[in-house]
């Protein structure tokens, strides 16, 4: 079986998980304990009002019809509609009007891991027992080990009052002014300085959410740089005259990142979950914080859009990582013989 | 200087290609400073196939590493000289070393499964040798590609070049890592166990391969392997190894047939071919000490059935075994064969040498 052959068996074979993955979503929750009409109507509606909305948001059709149109209208994306958080509202435009803030810090966490980390484990790696390699890894196990929310406090802590901490920079002023906290403006975001204010509100968020991530993949990515100069091939290649230039990037640096490609992928898949409490702590209303609320207020539609798009995200990220084997490890889909 | 003076001609007189001349290579650790190979001397002709056989920890493959500048921290080479035509190798800069390895001395690594890089085409890892050694590129390289992994007996290879290294079998892999070796050009290779990852058809094979290109491209190679009987097959000298010293040195019939050290007596007893069946197998007992202090004494000593009161006190040196027989040392206080027990004892401890000197980081 060639490597594009195995490629595209992952991609078909993802089907079924989304189907499956969506149905379980559909079943935790319109089957699940939470009771839409009456966060809707509040607690003193009456039954008439009641049995009204519930005919009218189609709640009281049997399960299984209620199951197979959700199926049809996520399949072909109309997500319908939010009941709470916006009534009537379309379910995408009110996603779309929250994505942008998370989408921005989502992309910064998984950057500065991926340019920091890696580049630091690779330092690391190829200086093992050095100071500079102890001072790395040290790093990385510190970072590593700070739990996103004490770190979050303390970076909210610290950016706030940063003349005092930080020698007299003062981060709220520095290139543009900006709170440390709370919703970035997402409008025009082509011009400079509106960009650069944005990333600088999201950024200690990105940084937190990000700070795990960063200390894993330089450990890993240490560990991989580290086995592969040590291995056979780089012997071999260095006994053949291969200049030290060319043994790093040509034969060290893509065997190295064969075990690094499932790390970072999985990383962008964790920092989905970990969106809800960095947002929740530095103000930033986006996905995280609409997804919360859509599930604590019974806005069904906008919970299950979200869940299916993320759904979609993580099982894109599985393609995006076979993908990036199928290019890297010629021996993926490789049986023997 | 011109290559000529390093022909085949007239073995004895020419040149040697390779001198090593009292080889140390120490490793220091926090624990303790281990002479891995401590005051190796031979000498490899062009045309010529020196074998070097010893039990595991022995120093082979650390003398293999020291010849190609190969020896990482917390190793170093801490003295003696490694003279390639003439030029002298130690104390080269990596820059120097680069101009070494592969062009002039190439080398065919023990594990073909891992000595080959996963992740590129086996027509690439040749290619790259000839990009660096011969300067080709594009078409040419490609053709010259092919044709050196028909050379090594490859079938099909012009479909073969493009395959990763797991598509290959282990024999194959053997030969493609030849291969790349070959395509450098060198004039010394060095074998650093080839055969012992293999089965023995397959061993047998890259045998043969490994002594015609010997021939055809008038190779100087240094064969590394513990068994005694490749050795026989593949080497016109041996040089028996044991903790970091050469005890025994002499052209293959030689040896084989008239073993003095008891070192290579009972390496060659415990050859299960050569014994008859049913008898039970000569082992020598224990196991090779590790050279973590300098030689004063016979590093041999303990596991040896002939060892007497001096062989504690005193270090042998290679001496000639006796009168009659010319290019056979070894280093034993038995020899030379011909004078008194005494008197040998007192040559070896009047030869002072460098193993019995401290060496330092």
């Amino acid at each position: 079986m060639s490597r594009w052959t195995y490629f595209a068996k992952r991609l078909v074979l993802s089907i079924p998980v989304i189907i499956f993955g969506t149905s379980l979503t559909f079943f935790i929750i319109y089957a699940g304990p939470i009771d839409p009409v009456t966060s809707i109507l509040g607690m003193g509606a009456t039954s008439e009002q009641i049995q009204n909305l519930e005919q009218q948001l189609g709640l009281n059709q049997p399960l299984w019809e209620q199951y197979f149109q959700y199926m049809v209208d996520m399949f072909t994306f109309s997500l319908g509609e939010s009941w709470v958080i916006r009534p009537d509202v379309a379910a995408n435009e009110v996603i779309l009007s929250y994505a942008p803030r998370t989408v921005l810090m989502g992309a910064l966490a998984v950057i500065l891991p991926l340019f920091v980390g890696i580049p630091l484990g690779f330092y690391a790696g190829l200086r093992p027992n050095t100071l500079g390699d102890y001072t790395a890894s040290f790093t990385g196990i510190v970072w590593r080990a700070m739990p996103n929310f004490w770190l979050a406090v303390i970076m909210l802590m610290v950016l706030s009052s940063s003349e005092y901490w930080l020698f007299g920079f003062n981060w709220e002023t520095w290139i543009v002014s900006t709170n440390v906290a709370g919703t970035p403006e997402m409008d025009n975001l082509l011009q400079p300085l509106n960009f650069i204010a944005a990333v600088k509100v999201v950024l200690p968020g990105a940084l937190v959410l990000g700070s795990a991530s960063m200390g894993n993949e330089m450990r890993i990515g240490r560990t991989a740089f580290l086995e592969a100069k040590n291995s056979n091939y780089v012997e071999m290649a260095r006994a053949k005259g291969v200049p030290g230039r060319s043994i790093v990037w040509k034969h060290i640096f893509r065997n190295a990142l064969i075990p690094l490609i499932p790390v970072i992928t999985a990383e962008a898949g964790v920092l989905v979950g970990g969106s809800v409490l960095i947002e929740s702590v530095f103000g930033i209303n986006g996905i995280g914080w609409l997804f919360f609320n859509a599930m604590a207020r019974g806005d069904l539609p906008l919970a299950v859009a979200m869940m299916y798009l993320i759904i979609l995200l993580i099982v894109g990220l599985n393609i995006l990582q076979d993908f990036l084997y199928t290019i890297v490890d010629p021996r993926v889909g490789f049986e023997g013989e | 200087m011109s290559d000529s003076a390093y022909a085949p001609e007239g073995r004895a007189e020419e040149e040697p290609l390779l001198s090593v001349d009292n080889l140390q290579t120490a490793f220091f650790t926090d624990k303790e400073t281990i002479r891995a190979v401590d005051g190796v001397s031979f000498d490899i002709r062009a045309g010529e196939s020196v074998g070097i056989v010893g039990e595991s920890g022995s120093g082979k493959s650390v003398t293999a590493r020291s010849i190609m500048g190969l020896i990482d921290s917390p190793g170093r080479v801490v003295g003696g000289s490694i003279q390639y035509k003439g030029q002298e190798l130690v104390g080269n800069s990596e820059k120097e070393w680069q101009r070494m390895r592969g062009g002039e001395i190439a080398m065919v690594f023990q594990d073909p499964l891992s000595s080959l890089n996963p992740v590129y085409t086996v027509g690439n890892q040749i290619k790259e040798s000839l990009r660096l050694h011969q300067g080709m590129r594009g078409r040419e390289a490609t053709e010259k590609a092919i044709q050196l992994l028909e050379d090594v007996g490859i079938p099909d290879a012009p479909r073969r070049i493009k395959e990763y290294p797991h598509q290959f079998s282990g024999g194959m892999r053997q030969r493609a890592v030849i291969a790349v070796a070959l395509a450098c050009d060198p004039d010394l290779l060095i074998c650093d166990e080839p055969t012992t990852a293999l089965d023995v058809t397959i061993q047998a094979q890259i045998l043969d391969l490994l002594h015609e290109l010997k021939d055809e491209h008038d190779l100087g190679i240094m064969f590394i392997t513990h068994d005694m009987g490749v050795i026989a097959e593949v080497s016109d000298r041996v040089n028996v190894m044991y903790a970091g010293e050469v005890v025994e040195s002499a052209p293959v019939e030689e040896l084989f047939n008239n073993p003095k050290h008891p070192y290579t007596q009972g390496l060659l007893e415990s050859i299960p071919s050569r014994n008859e069946r049913g008898s039970a197998l000569t082992t020598i007992e224990g196991e090779v000490p590790t050279p973590n202090e300098p030689a004063t004494y016979c590093r041999f000593a303990p596991r040896c059935p002939k060892a007497f009161d001096d062989c504690e006190q005193v270090h042998p040196v290679p001496v000639e075994v006796d009168d009659e027989t010319d290019d056979h040392e070894a280093a034993c206080l038995l020899y030379p064969d011909d004078v008194g027990q005494t008197e040998a004892v007192e040559l070896h401890q009047s030869r002072e040498d460098a193993t019995e000197q401290e060496v330092t980081e």
